[in-house]
């Protein structure tokens, strides 16, 4: 090595001693030529670390990325610093792939709001596919990739499970289907055109100025073009959330095990508690025949669900609905201290960094919107007009059927269906793998829909996400309506996820529809269960668009919907159970209460209202809980617990300690009634999510329902008696659950109750999409939880209010937030600009593009052909 | 023979060329005779082609968010400056093995008498 100088001055000194000394002998001139041994060290080390430092510099190595491009100062990650700075721009497209047709107005407010102004409509989309991919293209790159199952193309092996999943289920099939199905010339096939070229706009003009998102840069990949079948995968990916369900896997275990009595009794078609339809009826006469009580499943009907259940379970949250929660409601003008119409509306889905949503107005000759849209389509799904204001929950109800396919080894590659071997269908996929080989996927398909499991019976399952269906020609309607029979009108073309539209116009009057297919099964189907594909169980229709759940204009003067069940026990169709996943109700029944108070109602009110954190379920209970504990010998501790819950106002802030103790009791006393039931009959499903000592589950949301029922009207119900337990009431279980969580909560929070407070057991994060833990917000003490209309459930609380937006036709005030900000790059103060005013429970005023222009501080860009 | 190596390397860094550092140390170790001076010089012109660009932007648009942000991404916590660290590193590494590997090259080529 000659590094040190030290060291080589002296040496060369002494090279030279040595070489006068030795005397070359005769014929040795070429062994003289060979470089000393220490030379080619030297360049052995050299070359050895150069390649280390090239190597890692080109290609990265373990969790570190490709050190050249990622931090070129010019190029790399670093640019995100430029990315961040917004400023007044004229932006000539045609540098960048062309497509516009007329200079296109971009005003971006202080926190980020776009307000597109177009003269064609055409422009207008190019404009917003423009503006989306400027602010959100990592999240639109992950969620078309999402479904169309290339995870893995950049992950690596980790997501192959993902990606098999969403090809057997078809989300990028659908969206071909309805990319096919749009004739040229279609106005909703010319959007997702002029969409995906202002996207691409973006995407070869970020790559020219290397202002793509960090995490391209940082993981290697860049972009590939939008097509505009990618926004339909998108589209199509919400569905999934909201609307793929395994419940049936889940009874059909719970029915094995629980036996077919208990889970009929526990897990009922029809609440056992008391819910506040929107919807209370009167009803068309059925058309269907009424519910049958639960069958037996077999041992090989219950082992196939089970590793379809297993597997389900094992892919990444957001696959599969587990359950939802959203509020909306409408006041009519006659209710109002305005006079007119107003509605409100809170989605609540998993809160993410950057937001799901993205805010906006279109202003174009067919369009006048003002609202959320989903970054990767060109709508806006929840927002107003000039006329009319909408927002949606999710209706709940069963859109997914799993179908126990009969095979014979007589007749390979077929199934049995009406009475004849039909053969599968097959589509194959080739699955690109981040370091590792590119994987081979054969779908087969039945009429029912994709088999998505061969393990024991093959099942496949039939969704009503897989029917293709224009749904971004109902969204454009709906921006287009200017009535409520517009508005009804353009919803009749909408399919799934089923929705409740809430609706409030300029004229005073409100409705709500729950939009979307009720799927009708064959005459004595059990669709709680996998069915038997032999196609006597198939599903026949849908309920008539006459029929559903909707109300316009009711009496009362009020509308609300919270995921409960729309309609009462006299509806005559069936929806779905009440495990498949109709909300208990409580927050429905809490925003009843409140908006059927005498009085007229205020936008105030309407925001107040979305905060409320009083727990119905509390309410109901807590008193009861206090008449079991009379006369009960109670320790120290004990008593400072009960004292805090008498006084307490059934709300869940921060700073109570009642509501720690009411958010420690409730999950034990469900488990003090049910574990025992659970391990005597080896139920194979977990009813709390492990290392938790207060979180619930979806599974819980039903039996709490069947608790509820019994603490307050049937407490010497069979279920407290559990096998191991002996004779038990309601009180004796209420009793033990206190004794055990006072104990618990001493041992967790120390030993003053008045200590507890609930900020401290419960806490909120916002979760960054590419699960970077470090560029989440949170976790920070919050208040509410799954019961309250300010929805926080879980410990720490992922999901929740993901837009609150209130408008008051007569005020003509439109206010609304979500959480989180316009922009997906963390270095910039739209990141998370938006969430102290949403933390707050505060709204911001939804300016028109005018107003905009003429608020202070807003940039302006335009975007010239 | 250092500022030609820096601009050499500068220019190429912002053309998008990040490996030109690399180049530049090659051509330093195989101009300059002596190791113990090629060396440092290569290093040292990596490092300033990696932290005017760097610096640069820190003046025009501030770098604090961004580098606590890569740092958060990178799994280093709130130290925002080990981005920076490892970005000069990485340009001084470019610079000094391009020319240590130029120099130990010409090290086993004979020197004329």
């Amino acid at each position: 090595m000659t590094l040190d100088p030290a060291v080589e001055a002296p040496a060369r000194k002494q090279r030279a001693k040595t070489d006068k000394r030795r005397k070359a002998p005769a014929g040795s001139t070429a062994i003289r030529r060979l470089p000393p041994r220490r030379h080619l060290a030297n360049l052995a080390g050299a070359i050895m670390v150069s390649a280390l430092v090239l190597y890692v510099s080109f290609f990265g190595a373990g969790p570190l990325p490709a050190l050249g491009p990622g931090f070129n100062p010019t190029t790399g990650a670093w640019t995100m610093a430029a990315d961040a700075q917004v400023t007044d721009r004229t932006i000539s497209v045609a540098a960048f792939g062309g497509g516009l047709q007329q200079p296109v107005k971009v005003v971006l407010e202080q926190d980020g709001t776009a307000h597109i102004t177009a003269s064609t409509d055409h422009d207008l989309f190019f404009a917003t596919g423009y503006v989306h991919a400027k602010f959100r293209l990592f999240q639109m790159d992950l969620e078309r990739r999402q479904g169309e199952g290339r995870i893995s193309e950049i992950l690596g092996k980790a997501a192959l499970d993902s990606d098999r999943f969403e090809l057997q289920l078809g989300l990028l099939r659908t969206a071909w289907a309805e990319w096919n199905a749009l004739a040229q010339g279609d106005p909703v096939r010319d959007a997702l055109t002029a969409y995906s070229q202002g996207v691409n706009a973006r995407i070869v003009e970020a790559e020219a100025t290397n202002q793509l998102d960090p995490l391209f840069t940082l993981q290697g990949y860049k972009p590939a073009a939008w097509r505009p079948v990618d926004s339909l995968v998108i589209k199509g990916d919400l569905t999934q959330t909201l609307n793929f369900t395994d419940t049936p896997l889940l009874m059909a275990q719970l029915n094995k095990s629980l036996g077919a009595d208990l889970t009929s009794e526990w897990f009922p078609v029809l609440p056992p508690n008391q819910q506040s339809p929107y919807d209370p009826g009167p009803y068309p006469p059925a058309t269907t025949a009424p519910i049958a009580s639960m069958r037996a499943v077999t041992d090989a009907e219950a082992q196939s669900a089970a590793a379809l259940y297993q597997k389900l379970a094992a892919l990444p949250s957001g696959l599969i609905a587990t359950g939802g929660a959203s509020n909306n409601w409408a006041v009519a003008g006659a209710k109002s201290v305005s006079g007119g119409a107003m509605m409100a509306g809170d989605p609540h889905l998993h809160l993410t960094l950057p937001a799901i949503w993205f805010q906006m107005t279109q202003d174009s000759p067919g369009f006048h919107v003002s609202g959320v849209s989903i970054p990767g389509t060109p709508g806006v799904l929840i927002g107003h007009n000039q006329h009319i204001a909408w927002s949606l929950t999710d209706a709940q109800n069963q859109q997914t059927f799993f179908y126990e396919e009969k095979q014979d080894a007589a007749h390979p590659n077929q199934y049995m269906w009406n009475g004849a071997w039909q053969t599968f269908k097959t589509v194959s996929y080739d699955i690109p793998v981040l370091h590792g080989q590119t994987q081979h996927l054969t779908v087969k398909l039945t009429v029912h829909g994709p088999v998505i499991s061969d393990r024991g019976i093959t099942t496949s399952v039939w969704w009503a996400g897989n029917l293709p269906s224009q749904d971004l020609r109902v969204l454009f309607h709906i921006g287009q309506a200017s009535n409520f029979k517009e508005f009804r009108d353009a919803l009749r073309e909408w399919y799934s996820p089923t929705h409740n539209f809430v609706y409030a116009d300029d004229r005073g009057n409100i409705g709500l529809i729950s939009a979307g297919y009720f799927p009708l099964v064959a005459k004595g189907s059990q669709p709680w269960l996998p069915m038997p594909g032999t196609g006597e169980y198939d599903v026949t229709g849908t309920i008539p668009y006459d029929n559903i759940p909707q109300a316009y204009d009711p009496p009362s003067n009020i509308l609300w919907s919270a995921n409960q069940r729309q309609v009462t026990k006299d509806y005559p169709y069936y929806i779905g159970t009440a495990a498949n996943f109709f909300d208990p109700g409580y927050r429905a029944n809490e925003i009843h209460r409140v908006l059927s108070q005498p009085g007229k109602l205020s936008a105030n009110d309407m925001m107040a209202l979305q905060t409320d954190t009083r727990d119905f379920l509390a309410s109901e209970i807590v008193p009861v809980l206090v008449q079991s504990l009379a006369g009960e010998k109670l320790n120290g501790k004990e008593s400072a617990a009960l004292n805090l819950l008498k006084s307490w106002d059934y709300r869940m802030e921060t700073s109570s300690p009642a509501a720690s103790v009411w958010a420690y009791f409730w999950p034990w006393y469900m488990a003090e009634t049910f574990d025992p039931w659970w391990k005597s009959r080896a139920v194979p499903v977990d009813r709390v999510e492990s290392g938790s000592a207060t979180a619930t589950t979806s599974l819980d949301d039903t039996l709490g329902q069947d608790l509820e029922t019994w603490t307050l009207n049937d407490p010497a119900n069979r279920a407290f008696t559990a096998p191991g337990i002996g004779s038990r009431t309601a009180q004796d279980a209420q009793r033990a659950a206190f004794h055990k969580v006072i104990a618990q909560m001493a041992r967790d929070l120390g030993a003053a109750p008045s200590s507890w407070s609930y900020g401290r057991v419960h806490q909120r994060t916002l979760e960054n999409l590419a699960q970077v833990s470090g560029l989440n917000y949170g976790p920070r003490a919050e208040r509410g939880d799954g019961n309250t209309p300010l929805a926080a459930g879980g410990y720490p609380s992922t999901h929740g209010p993901s837009w609150r937006m209130v408008v008051d036709w007569g005020a003509h005030t439109f206010q609304g937030i979500y959480p989180g900000g316009q922009s997906e790059n963390p270095a910039s103060t739209w990141y998370t600009d938006r969430v102290e005013t949403w933390w707050q429970g505060q709204l911001k005023p939804m300016l028109t593009a005018d107003e905009a222009t003429n608020a202070g501080d807003a940039r302006t860009w335009t975007l010239q052909p | 023979m250092l500022l030609t190596g820096i601009v050499i390397a500068l220019v190429g860094v912002l053309l998008g060329a990040w490996w030109t550092p690399f180049v530049a140390g090659v051509a330093l170790g195989l101009v300059v005779r002596r190791p113990i001076v090629a060396i440092p010089l290569g290093a040292i012109s990596g490092f300033f082609a990696w932290m005017l660009p760097l610096a640069g932007q820190e003046v025009r648009y501030g770098l604090g968010p961004t580098s606590l942000s890569l740092a958060e991404i990178m799994g280093f916590g709130h130290a925002g400056s080990l981005p920076v660290i490892l970005t000069l590193a990485v340009g001084t590494l470019l610079g000094l093995t391009g020319a240590w590997l130029a120099c130990a090259a010409r090290m086993l080529v004979p020197e004329p008498r």
